[in-house]
């Protein structure tokens, strides 16, 4: 409490600069007034008294100094005078600073803006109530491809029934659909059937009305919906009386009962959410082709994602024996929300966040090496100040504090920098990445930024600090007398060379790795063609009936294939590049068939129209698909050239035919490859099989590709005219050039490349600067030297390349260092890499050259410039 | 610091302040001169209090709030800074003083222990 009161004082003093000097001089002149009187009563000649007081009290100013120090905070109050004589340092050579400080707004911005990614992803907590309780449980098969991790309805309730690990279950699915408010357009929304489990859940509060209980939940109950925060504000205008309104969804009579607030968006971009209203018994079909919702958690208290996980084991174990047929060959498995959302990216964003480091690293090195120049400059400032008193520990804190000033003043520009970046790119980043506010300034930004900061200062303050230890005080005050070769700090400053060049060679291969990834991954076929092709979606009530989907499907195709720019029209129950899953599983008969080893299993398609010529997808063999195809007997289809190579890769398919439960089914054709079924670009082709989209049951929600002659955008408003036209309940939606959709799917590579990029080449300019510097410094500090070797004989030419040799040899160890580092550190850029493998020597042939050139440059015009040295001059020099 | 004056003790700053405390404790407010004055008449000469060291040690006791001060008029109209003791300062002495006696004692009763006691 004492402690804590003087400690205020303190600060308040120091605060309010309050200087107790007057009072204190008050107070001594009475004292020795006092003490002076009495020795004069004492018989003392008033002048003698007066001293004999003086020596009485002892050292003014040694008491005053006492007397201050107990007053203000002394530590603090030397940090301001350090910084104020550092402040003025930089104003008397502001290039210094100015080159510091933009090396450390580079250093520190690229770190801290990667860091906004990471913080957003891998640290910074859902936001949901307990958010890291919450699991996805998968449905995953034992061999060959899943769905996408999608689960069956009857599956779920089993899960329900039989599991204790989980204090609720949810799911969701996605229907696009309509919504109709009666006072505007019908709008065409992103819609997720939940169950009511799915609100406890996640377990977030509605913004306004209320989410949907058991009750809603129940088949047949009254149809409600719970808004988005966008949908409310796009649709409603942000209406508060929205609550209570009637609408129509899916040709369904809705009250919309609730909003949700803006950070709950599960999942991500859903404008509204309706209650599934499935109940256990009502869904029996179990097999392929029946799994469509996706299944989340919230694990019960004091239950471990572990035991949950042993707990799914046994039950799907179970479930195993109990429908060998159909669930014979799956499994759940569980992982965490954050990892289901986020472990894909993690690896990309961690490699990201190791290169900004390593540009951090380059520039520290960098400004180190400044200041060690500085301090050389400054020996014999330093040596003066020691002679006069200053301590070495106070020496040490003023190089300190000078460096962290720097490093704080690169921070705060850095921080500007990631700011800038963060407002003028971050919703431009793919997927979840970009939307608003989800990589964001934040505190944490930025206490990472300052305190990166703080580090780095100290790192580099400490440089020549340490430097100036021990160093003999009368060398250092004649030092200019014996300036010739330097000390022996060569070792260090040619360390740094080496280890600029090695980092720089490493990010460079990294570079060039994912660069050629991103090359292969655009240019390597990818069976359709994306140029000039729209794609938009159409979606009707999932129950209407089969003749009236077919003709209106056929309808909107032929009105759309007289459109004037036109050249064909297709459509598919899913386009290349969506994220979308149907898999089926059939016998072949010319395959045996083995018990619950189905003979084959394909991702299913549903395609109508002129499919083949709307995407650009080459017939290879056979013919294509024709109206009346799907409702034939047998019904005919067509497979990928996969399929093919996977179940008959000798003899002709054509006229074979496979079989489900529904029927069989003649393959009549084979087409090539896809890329991006399914989503993934770069993911492995499999197995597929189109079917007509007009089968006995139809489709009810397809996807049009229109390719066309113009450019595809100008058809927009056309084809809205021409569908409101068929069907004015109607709104088309997902309006997208297939080229967008491409450039969406490689959104992800395409950034990591970009920013690798961007860091490799930063890095590589930082320590080309550096290296420079280093160099020139070197000739600068030996010029004497440089003038006594040419006056005993030294050529111009030798005196170049003793510089340039020096150098040179240590970036050639550098090169060496790198090229090592690279093969072992290139292993963790493997999941990203396509059709390139990390060790491939072109990278290395193309990665060195790129980087020694430059560094090479640099180090010649330093080099070429010590040759151009007067010896007359040199030797002169002070 | 110098310690040109042999024989006698200088006062540790901690010794000082409770010397200090007592002083203002014993007599009532007081400016600094006369605390100084009452320490070396008290200690009989035997401590020198190097007599400016005083005001830090005020300072100090007054930053942690056991005395306060004013300006005032001394008994010979000069205007000087005179110390009161505050309530947590009372309470400081006390504590301090009950300290330091219990030193005293364990010390002393060390200093009394002849070889036979221990044996």
């Amino acid at each position: 409490m004492r402690a804590l009161n003087r400690l205020f004082a303190r600060i308040r003093n120091f605060a309010t600069r309050r200087q107790g000097d007057k009072r204190f001089r008050e107070e001594i002149e009475q004292h020795i007034a006092i003490q002076a009187n009495e020795n004069m009563r004492a018989g003392m000649p008033p002048e003698e008294a007066v001293r004999q007081a003086r020596i009485k009290l002892g050292s003014i100013e040694a008491i005053r100094e006492q007397y201050h120090q107990e007053e203000g905070l002394p530590v603090l109050e030397s940090l301001l005078q350090d910084a104020r004589f550092a402040i003025r340092q930089m104003r008397k050579s502001p290039g210094f600073a100015l080159v510091a400080v933009l090396t450390m707004m580079l250093g520190i911005g690229a770190p801290t803006a990667t860091f906004t990614i990471v913080y957003a992803t891998l640290i910074r907590s859902l936001p949901y109530p307990e958010a890291d309780r919450i699991v996805r449980i998968h449905d995953v098969r034992l061999q060959g491809r899943s769905t996408g991790g999608l689960v069956g309805v009857p599956r779920f309730f089993d899960l329900v029934a039989r599991s204790k690990s989980f204090a609720s279950a949810g799911f969701f699915y996605f229907e696009d659909t309509t919504l109709i408010t009666g006072t505007q357009l019908p709008a065409a929304v992103k819609g997720a059937g939940v169950n009511a489990g799915f609100w406890r859940v996640f377990g977030v509060n509605p913004l306004l009305g209320r989410t949907f209980g058991k009750k809603d939940d129940q088949p047949n109950a009254p149809m409600v919906a719970v808004l988005s925060y966008a949908a409310w504000q796009h649709i409603f205008g942000g209406d508060s009386d929205v609550i209570g309104r009637q609408v129509t969804i899916e040709q369904q009579s809705t009250t919309i009962i609730g909003v949700m607030p803006k950070e709950f968006s599960v999942p991500a971009g859903i404008d509204l959410w309706r209650p599934a209203q499935f109940a256990p018994g009502s869904w029996t079909w179990r097999g392929e082709g029946s799994r469509f919702i996706n299944v989340v958690a919230r694990l019960a208290p004091g239950v471990s994602l572990e035991s949950a996980q042993s707990d799914l084991r046994l039950i799907g174990e179970r479930l195993r024996h109990e429908h060998a047929d159909t669930d014979g060959l799956w499994q759940f498995e569980s992982v965490g929300m954050r990892d289901d959302l986020y472990g894909e990216l993690k690896p990309a964003i961690l490699v990201l966040f190791i290169a900004s480091g390593f540009l951090l690293l380059v520039a520290c090195i960098n400004v180190a090496n400044l200041m060690l120049a500085r301090a050389t400059a400054r020996e014999r400032e330093v040596a003066l100040r020691r002679a006069l008193g200053a301590s070495e520990r106070r020496i040490q804190l003023q190089f300190l504090t000078e460096a962290t000033l720097l490093a704080i003043a690169g921070g705060l520009a850095g921080l500007v920098l990631t700011f800038l970046l963060v407002r003028g790119l971050g919703a431009k980043l793919p997927g979840r990445l970009g939307m608003a506010g989800f990589v964001d300034m934040n505190w944490p930004v930025m206490v990472f930024a300052v305190g990166l900061a703080v580090a780095c200062g100290i790192g580099f303050g400490l440089a020549p600090a340490l430097r100036n230890r021990g160093s003999a005080l009368n060398l250092d005050l004649k030092r200019n007398d014996l300036q010739v070769a330097g000390r022996a700090r060569g070792g260090a400053r040619n360390a740094f060379i080496s280890i600029q060049v090695a980092i720089s060679l490493v990010l460079l291969v990294g570079a060039s790795l994912l660069g050629e990834s991103l090359w292969n991954l655009l240019k390597s076929p990818l069976g359709f063609i994306p140029e000039h092709v729209l794609t938009f979606r159409l979606v009707l009530p999932w129950n209407s009936k089969p003749d009236a989907t077919r003709n209106f499907y056929a309808d909107v195709q032929r009105h759309l294939e007289t459109l004037p720019g036109v050249i064909a029209v297709g459509q598919a129950s899913a386009l290349p590049t969506e994220d979308w899953h149907a898999r089926g599983t059939f016998d072949a008969d010319w395959l045996p068939r083995t018990d619950h080893h189905d003979a084959v299993n394909a991702e299913v398609r549903a395609i109508s129209g002129d499919f083949l010529h709307a995407l650009g997808t080459p017939l290879l063999v056979g013919r294509a698909l024709i109206p009346g195809d799907g409702v034939s007997t047998p019904v005919r289809v067509v497979v990928n050239h996969r399929f093919a190579l996977q179940y008959l890769p000798v003899g002709n398919l054509i006229g074979r035919h496979i079989s489900n439960d529904t029927g069989s089914m003649e393959i009549v054709g084979v087409i090539a490859d896809v890329r991006g079924t399914g989503g993934s670009i770069a993911g492995e082709i499999g197995p597929e099989v189109y079917f007509s989209a007009d089968g006995a049951y139809p489709n009810t929600r397809r996807t049009f590709l229109v390719r066309t002659q113009v450019p595809p955008e100008q058809l927009v408003n056309a084809i809205r005219e021409q569908i409101h036209q068929i069907d004015p309940h109607q709104a088309i939606a997902g309006v997208a050039t297939m080229d967008e959709l491409l450039g969406k799917a490689v959104a992800q590579p395409r950034l990591n490349m970009a920013l690798i990029t961007a860091f490799a080449l930063l890095t590589l300019m930082l320590a080309c600067v550096g290296i420079y510097g280093v160099v020139a410094w070197t000739v600068a500090q030996r010029i004497r030297e440089i003038g006594v070797r040419m006056a005993l004989g030294a050529t111009r030419s030798q005196i170049s390349l003793f510089f340039l040799g020096r150098s040179l040899r240590a970036a050639v160890w550098g090169t060496l260092v790198g090229t090592l580092a690279a093969l072992l550190l290139t292993r963790f850029l493997r999941s990203q890499l396509y059709g390139v493998t990390a060790n491939n020597p072109w990278v290395y042939a193309i990665s060195i050259p790129l980087l020694l050139v430059p560094v090479f440059v640099a180090t010649l015009r330093p080099a070429l410039r010590a040759a151009t040295v007067n010896p007359v001059d040199a030797l002169r020099t002070e | 610091m110098p310690n040109e004056m042999k024989g006698k003790k200088d006062v540790h700053q901690g010794t000082l302040a409770l010397m200090v405390l007592k002083t203002i404790d014993v007599l009532g407010p007081l400016h600094g001169y006369a605390i100084a004055r009452r320490i070396e008449q008290i200690s009989g000469d035997l401590l020198s209090v190097n007599q400016g060291t005083l005001y830090p040690v005020l300072l100090r006791l007054e930053q942690e709030g056991a005395i306060s001060s004013d300006w005032a008029t001394s008994e010979n109209n000069r205007r000087a800074r005179f110390y009161r003791l505050t309530r947590s300062g009372h309470k400081l002495l006390e504590s301090e003083k009950r300290d330091w006696e219990q030193t005293a004692a364990i010390i002393a009763r060390f200093f009394e222990v002849r070889a036979e006691d221990l044996a």
